[in-house]
């Protein structure tokens, strides 16, 4: 073994002959050069850096290709969009039926003979009842005007010579919370007082309006995880010809060091900056989707004689929807990075 | 600096690579690996980078084995060795300085450092006028110091080349040996695999020249 006759003595500043190459080196914290141990104080620096230079990379990924950036994007925040307008439409309607629910009565109908004292007498011992928050009486003439003045049938209700209708209490109960089911008892101990003919729960409806409410809920539960499934194919696909496209430089910045970590992070924030953007755009589409819906929504409540509309989604909601997006950004980029980058070796 | 112990490399299709290869490179010393194309020199190179692994032995690279080191490991052995290579291996979309910059940006630099040392690196392969252009405007000779520029910008302490004057003419390639023998002179170990043995016998320096994988001859 010939030794090197020419440079017996290394002027240079480093370290000992064989400086041996440790395991699991920190990162950031190269050795050999004496001068590099300056880094050890600058280990937070170098990190931040090379996330800004990440970001920097991702920035100018989006302005060298913006078309299928553009693409990409547009993907995400349709299918960002869909499934958030879904629930957002229906939370709508709900506080709607909520609305209704907090209407929500008894229709205590007495018998046909029964009207002015024990009707009162009757209508006293149900607002005894614990359940029992209010009741109101319309005797039978109170029921004949309301009737005549609602159901537009007021001319015939005249030809007859006497009033075919029966008095009625309304109940409100204290809670309506578990529904029509948990009614049933009040309604079985009013329907057992004498004088009393029928009693109907209002609430039925708005227990199906309710119940087709949560089908609809799941259905769009359903097809947002379709949804979110499909954005993180889109992502992949896109952060995997990203990195195909660089695929030379990433077999050089490995010769030259670098690690996995380094190669991922542009790719990570490529997905993050994607999702920001989608997520962004989603929300403005909701915004003017909304306030599109609305002009046609509070005509048709106007019919109904509802001041019902649509109300802008709270910028809470917006800022959840964004922050779900770069997460799901990221998400996609690392399932396309996780084991693609691993497997490109420099040759 | 670079120990190989018996190392042998056989590849899944039976090509044998390497054959029961043994020897020593000192640190701050110069040596070349000269032999035939497909006698191994390229493997041997490989095997230093750990790009791949020996079938058999063990290599020791600054007195760490390399079978004790884990693929996570690997990037930070990486960063103490410069590597030229044939092909230049350049990033066709950076400018000159980009590409030069690229392993202090790697090992975390403090940023006005990288541009002081850049331009070192660049003064001493004499293309400092050429900082903001794109490779792709050199010539090959001014590629091949670029890639060398970057071989030695975070001042490894083992230089490793891969055929770097096989596209050169004779003048061109005598020049870039001088290059690397001037790192050598400030203490750098290096090695080179050539097979241009007329340039490499002007040189006084130590040869080790494999045949078919196996080492037939270690001398000067």
């Amino acid at each position: 073994m010939a030794e090197n006759k020419r440079n017996p003595a290394a002027p240079r500043k480093r370290q000992s002959a064989d400086t041996p190459v440790k395991k699991n080196p920190a990162p950031k914290a190269p050795k050999g050069a004496a001068r590099s141990q300056r880094n050890w104080r600058h280990p937070l620096r170098s990190w931040l850096g090379s996330h800004r230079d990440s970001a920097q990379q991702a920035l100018q990924r989006l302005r060298r290709h913006p078309l299928s950036s553009a693409m990409t994007i547009l993907v995400m925040t349709i299918v960002l969009a869909l499934p958030t307008g879904l629930a957002v439409l229906i939370g709508q309607v709900e506080r709607l039926g909520v609305d209704w629910q907090r209407a929500a009565q008894l229709s205590v109908y007495l018998q046909e003979t029964v009207d002015g004292p024990v009707a009162e007498q009757l209508r006293d011992s149900i607002a005894a009842l614990d359940e029992v928050d209010e009741v109101q009486l319309l005797d039978k003439a109170l029921a004949l005007a309301e009737f005549q003045q609602h159901s537009g049938m007021g001319d015939a209700l005249e030809q007859l010579s006497y009033n075919p209708l029966p008095a009625v209490i309304l109940v409100t109960p204290n809670s309506i919370e578990g529904g029509a089911s948990a009614l049933q008892p009040l309604r079985d101990r009013i329907a057992a007082m004498s004088g009393v003919e029928l009693v109907q729960i209002d609430l039925l409806w708005i227990e199906r309006l309710t119940s087709i409410l949560a089908m609809l809920e799941r259905f769009t539960g359903g097809l947002a995880v379709l949804l979110i499934f499909a954005l993180l194919l889109v992502m992949t696909t896109t952060i995997r010809l990203a990195i195909e496209s660089r695929r030379e430089e990433i077999q050089v910045i490995k010769l030259v060091g670098g690690t996995d970590a380094f190669v991922r992070r542009p790719f990570l924030y490529i997905g993050m900056v994607y999702g920001l953007l989608a997520g962004l755009l989603a929300w403005l589409l909701l915004a003017g989707g909304i306030a599109w819906l609305n002009t046609t929504v509070r005509q048709v409540a106007a019919l109904y004689e509802s001041g019902f509309e649509l109300l802008p989604m709270p910028a809470g909601d917006g800022l959840l929807l964004v922050a779900g997006a770069v997460l799901l950004g990221l998400l996609g980029a690392w399932l396309a990075v996780g084991r693609h980058i691993r497997d490109i070796e420099p040759q | 600096m670079i120990r190989f112990d018996q190392v042998s490399k056989r590849y899944p299709n039976g090509h044998q690579g390497l054959d029961n290869l043994d020897f020593h490179i000192r640190t701050g010393e110069m040596a070349f690996i000269t032999g035939h194309s497909g006698a191994g020199k390229s493997t041997l190179l490989k095997l230093v980078m750990c790009m791949e692994r020996p079938s058999a032995g063990r290599v020791h690279i600054g007195g760490q084995d390399l079978h004790e080191l884990g693929s996570d490991d690997i990037p930070y052995l990486r960063r103490q060795i410069g590597v030229v290579f044939q092909n230049h291996q350049l990033l066709f979309d950076r400018t000159v300085f980009d590409n030069v910059a690229l392993p202090l940006i790697i090992n975390g630099t403090p940023r006005d450092e990288v541009g002081r040392r850049v331009r070192a690196a660049l003064d001493k392969v004499d293309l400092l006028k050429k900082e903001n252009l794109f490779p792709i405007s050199l010539s090959g000779g001014e590629q091949q110091r670029v890639g060398i520029a970057r071989a030695v910008v975070h001042k490894p302490a083992l230089l490793l080349a891969d055929e770097p004057t096989g596209n050169l003419d004779p003048a061109l390639s005598a020049e870039i040996m001088t290059l690397f023998e001037d790192f050598n002179r400030v203490g750098v170990t290096v090695l080179i695999a050539s097979h241009d043995l007329p340039l490499i016998a002007r040189l006084d320096h130590r040869m080790l020249t494999l045949h078919e994988g196996r080492l037939v001859r270690d001398g000067e």
